[in-house]
C-alpha cells in the first residue's frame, strides 16, 4: 500500500508537469548559453517573432545542437529503460553494453573504407548496434544464467575492443578524421538540423517500438512463467525489444557520437517518481533524457570557456555516480 | 617437494627456489634480448646487431644516434614499463584473489593518468608528475572500494565500478585538454593512449627508479602474501600480519602502476595479461616472471605498431587494448564456466 501511495497517479502528474517545465527550462538555457550569453527574453523574442538580426543569427546556430540534444537525450534514456526492464538488470545502459560505440565503429569503418556519408551513417549505425546487441548478449549469457554484473562485464569486453577499433581506425588515417576526432568523444558542436531531421524518423519509430513493449516489459518483471501463463510471449518481447533498442541507440549515436550513462541514470531518477510501471516510466524518460543531455551540454560551454567540453565527457561525470549509486545498491556479487 | 631447491648461504639466509620459474625465467631474459635487438635492428634505421656494440661507445654518428636517442630509451622504457604493469598486476591479482582484479580494470590506470596529468599540466609545480601520477591512483582505488559498498572484495562490482571511474578520470583529461595549448594537447592526446615515442633518458631514470624500489618491495611482501593465501588466520599466528600484509601489497602495487603510467601513459592490460600468461607458462605466482612477461609483452607490441604497414604509427596503448580486449573476453568466459564470478 505504501508503495502504491508513494508512486500516486498525482504524484506521477506533478513529476510529468515538473519534468515539462524543466525540459522547457533547459532548452532556453541551451540557447541562451555560449560565447556570446543571450537574455532569455531575447531569446523568446527572437523565437516568436523576428528580431535583431544579430540575435537571430547566434541562435540559429544554436538551434541543431538544441534539437539533436533533446532528439538523442530522448532515445539514450528511452534505450536505457527498455534495457533495464527486459534484462532486469539495473545497470542497463546502451553505452556501457558496448551498443554505441558498436555503432560508431560501424560508422568509423563505413567512413574510412567505404566512403560513406552522412547520409548513411544511420544505416551503419543500426548496423553496428544490431551486431553489439547480438555480442553481448552471446558472450553475457554463454554458460547457463546470465547474472546481472556478467552481461555487463561483456559489454565492458565489447567496448574495450570496439572503442580500441575507433581509436586505431581514426589514428591511422587523420587526415580523414579530423572533422569526427570530436564525434568519436560524442559532442554537440558543430552539427547541422539535417542531421536531426536525418535520425527523427528512426528515433520516433523506436520510442513507438518502446511505447508498444511497455505492457510486455510490465508482464516479464514478473517473471517468464508469469508473464507465459497471461498471455505474453517472452520471447517475442525480448526480441523487439532488441530491435527497439539497436535502433534508438544506432540513431543517437549516428547523430552525436557515443554516449555513456545517460541511459543508465535518467530511468532511475524517472522510476523515482514513475515506480515501477513501464507505460509511466518511459514517457517520463523521454522528457527527462533531453534534460540531462542538454544541461550537460550547456554545462560543458560554461565550464571550459572559451573552449568546449564534449557532451560525451560531460555525462560520464554526471552519469558515473549514478553507476555507482546503483552498484551499491546490488546485493552480493551476482544479485 | 619436486621443483623446488633451497638455497643456502650460511646459515642465516635461505633462498627457495622453485626450478620452473627460474628455467622460465631465463627464457624470458634471453626472449627479452632477441626483442630487444629486433627492435634497434629492424626498418629503414635499423642497426644490425654486429654494429650495436660501436655504436653503443662511439659518441657521435648516425648509429649510435639511432640507438642512444632514438630507439634505445624507448626499448628501456617499454621493458621497464611492462615489467611495472606485470609486477603490479601479479600484486593486485593475488591481493583480491582473482584474475580480473589488474590495475588497468579497476580504473586505477585511468585515475593515475588524471592525476599525471591534473599535476603535470593543470597545475604544474605542486608535485612532481610520477607523485601526480600516484596520488590520481589512490583516489581512484578510494572511489573504486566505496563504490562496490564491499570493497576490494567482489570482482565483477569491481570491474563495473572500475568503468565508472576510468569515464570520471578520462572526461577530468579531457577538460584539462581544453585548457591547453593545441601542441601540448596533441602529444598529450598520443600519451592518453599509452606511447612510448619519443621517450627519453628521463623517463628511463623514472621507471628505473620506481622498478627498483618497488620490484625489490614486491619481492619481500610477495612471500608475505604467499603466507596469507593459506589462511588469515594461520599468516597472524606466523606473525606475517594478513590486512598488513594486503595493504601494503595494494601500495607497492599502486606505486608501480603509477610509475608506469607517468612515464608511457595508460598501456592497457597489460598489468591483466602479464600475471595469467606467468601463471599458466611457470605455473608460479612469483612477481619477477610476471614482471618479465609484461616486459616481453610491452615490447612486441611496441615492434607491431613501430613497424606495421599502417602509414601513420598507432600509439601502442591501442594495440595493446585491442588484445587485451579479446583476453580479457576469454578470460571472462573461462571464469564462468568455472563458475567462479
Amino acid at each position: 500500500m505504501a508503495e502504491r501511495r508513494r508512486h500516486s497517479a498525482g504524484r506521477y502528474a506533478w513529476g510529468v508537469a515538473a519534468a515539462v517545465v524543466l525540459l522547457g527550462l533547459a532548452i532556453v538555457l541551451s540557447l541562451a548559453v555560449g560565447s556570446k550569453p543571450l537574455e532569455a527574453q531575447q531569446v523568446i523574442a527572437s523565437l516568436t517573432r523576428h528580431g535583431d538580426d544579430y540575435v537571430d543569427a547566434v541562435l540559429a546556430s544554436r538551434v541543431p545542437r538544441t534539437v539533436l540534444g533533446v532528439l538523442v537525450g530522448a532515445a539514450l534514456a528511452v534505450a536505457g529503460g527498455v534495457m533495464q526492464g527486459v534484462t532486469r538488470n539495473p545497470l542497463a545502459d546502451p553505452g556501457l553494453f558496448g551498443i554505441n560505440v558498436g555503432a560508431a565503429a560501424a560508422i568509423v569503418t563505413g567512413i574510412a573504407f567505404f566512403g560513406a556519408t552522412v547520409t548513411g551513417y544511420i544505416w551503419l549505425a543500426l548496423l553496428g548496434a544490431v551486431v553489439s546487441v547480438v555480442l553481448v548478449y552471446a558472450l553475457g549469457s554463454a554458460h547457463g544464467r546470465s547474472a546481472t554484473t556478467r552481461i555487463v562485464l561483456a559489454g565492458a569486453v565489447v567496448t574495450a575492443v570496439f572503442s580500441a577499433y575507433v581509436q586505431a581506425v581514426s589514428l591511422s588515417l587523420p587526415e580523414v578524421f579530423d572533422a569526427y576526432r570530436f564525434w568519436v568523444v560524442g559532442s554537440l558542436a558543430g552539427r547541422s538540423l539535417d542531421q536531426a531531421w536525418l535520425i527523427l524518423p528512426f528515433i520516433i519509430v523506436g520510442l513507438v517500438l518502446a511505447f508498444l513493449l511497455a505492457p510486455g516489459l510490465n508482464m516479464l518483471a514478473l517473471g517468464d512463467d508469469i508473464a507465459t501463463s497471461l498471455g505474453q510471449r517472452p520471447i517475442v518481447v525480448r526480441l523487439l525489444s532488441g530491435v527497439a533498442v539497436a535502433i534508438l541507440a544506432g540513431a543517437a549515436t549516428a547523430g552525436v557520437g557515443p554516449v555513456l550513462f545517460v541511459g543508465l541514470a535518467v530511468p532511475h531518477i524517472a522510476r523515482s517518481v514513475s515506480g515501477p510501471d513501464h507505460r509511466r516510466l518511459l514517457p517520463l524518460c523521454v522528457l527527462l533524457g533531453p534534460v540531462l543531455l542538454v544541461l550537460s551540454d550547456v554545462l560543458g560551454r560554461v565550464i571550459a570557456r572559451p573552449d568546449e567540453i564534449m557532451v560525451g565527457v560531460m555525462t560520464a561525470f554526471v552519469g558515473a555516480p549514478a553507476l555507482f549509486i546503483a552498484l551499491r545498491r546490488l546485493r552480493g556479487d551476482r544479485a | 617437494m619436486t621443483g623446488r631447491r633451497t638455497l643456502r648461504i650460511g646459515t642465516r639466509i635461505s633462498l627457495v627456489l622453485h626450478t620452473r620459474s627460474l628455467l622460465v625465467g631465463a627464457v624470458l631474459v634471453v626472449l627479452i634480448a632477441v626483442l630487444g635487438i629486433l627492435a634497434l635492428g629492424l626498418g629503414d634505421l635499423g642497426v644490425p646487431p654486429t654494429e650495436l656494440p660501436s655504436a653503443l661507445v662511439a659518441d657521435s654518428g648516425a648509429a649510435s644516434f639511432v640507438v642512444k636517442t632514438l630507439r634505445g630509451p624507448r626499448l628501456l622504457v617499454a621493458i621497464g614499463a611492462g615489467a611495472a604493469f606485470g609486477v603490479s598486476g601479479s600484486l593486485f591479482q593475488r591481493v583480491t584473489r582473482n584474475p580480473l582484479g589488474s590495475p588497468d580494470v579497476i580504473g586505477l590506470t585511468a585515475g593515475a593518468s588524471a592525476g599525471a596529468v591534473g599535476f603535470g599540466v593543470l597545475w604544474p609545480g605542486i608535485v612532481p608528475l610520477p607523485v601526480g601520477a600516484v596520488i590520481g591512483a589512490v583516489v581512484a582505488i578510494g572511489i573504486v572500494s566505496v563504490a562496490t559498498g564491499t570493497g576490494l572484495s567482489s570482482p565483477g562490482k569491481l570491474i563495473i565500478a572500475g568503468i565508472g571511474v576510468q569515464a570520471i578520470a578520462l572526461s577530468f583529461v579531457q577538460f584539462v585538454l581544453t585548457r591547453i595549448k593545441r601542441e601540448q594537447a596533441t602529444v598529450l592526446a598520443t600519451w592518453l593512449n599509452g606511447s612510448l615515442e619519443a621517450r627519453n633518458l628521463q623517463d628511463v631514470a623514472v621507471i628505473a627508479v620506481v622498478l627498483l624500489v618497488g620490484g625489490t618491495a614486491a619481492l619481500v611482501v610477495s612471500r608475505r602474501l604467499a603466507i596469507v593465501e593459506m589462511g588469515d588466520d594461520i599468516a597472524d599466528g606466523v606473525g606475517a600480519s594478513a590486512s598488513r600484509t594486503r595493504t601494503g601489497a595494494v601500495i607497492i602495487a599502486i606505486v608501480l602502476a603509477a610509475g608506469g603510467v607517468a612515464v608511457c601513459g595508460p598501456i592497457a592490460f597489460i598489468a591483466l595479461m602479464a600475471p595469467h600468461l606467468a601463471r599458466v607458462v611457470a605455473r608460479s605466482q612469483s612477481p619477477v616472471v610476471a614482471g618479465l612477461t609484461g616486459s616481453a609483452l610491452l615490447v612486441v607490441a611496441d615492434i607491431i605498431v613501430q613497424f606495421s604497414p599502417l602509414p601513420q604509427q598507432l600509439p601502442v596503448g591501442v594495440v595493446t587494448a585491442m588484445i587485451g580486449g579479446v583476453f580479457l573476453g576469454w578470460l571472462l568466459v573461462s571464469q564462468w564456466r568455472k563458475g567462479a564470478l
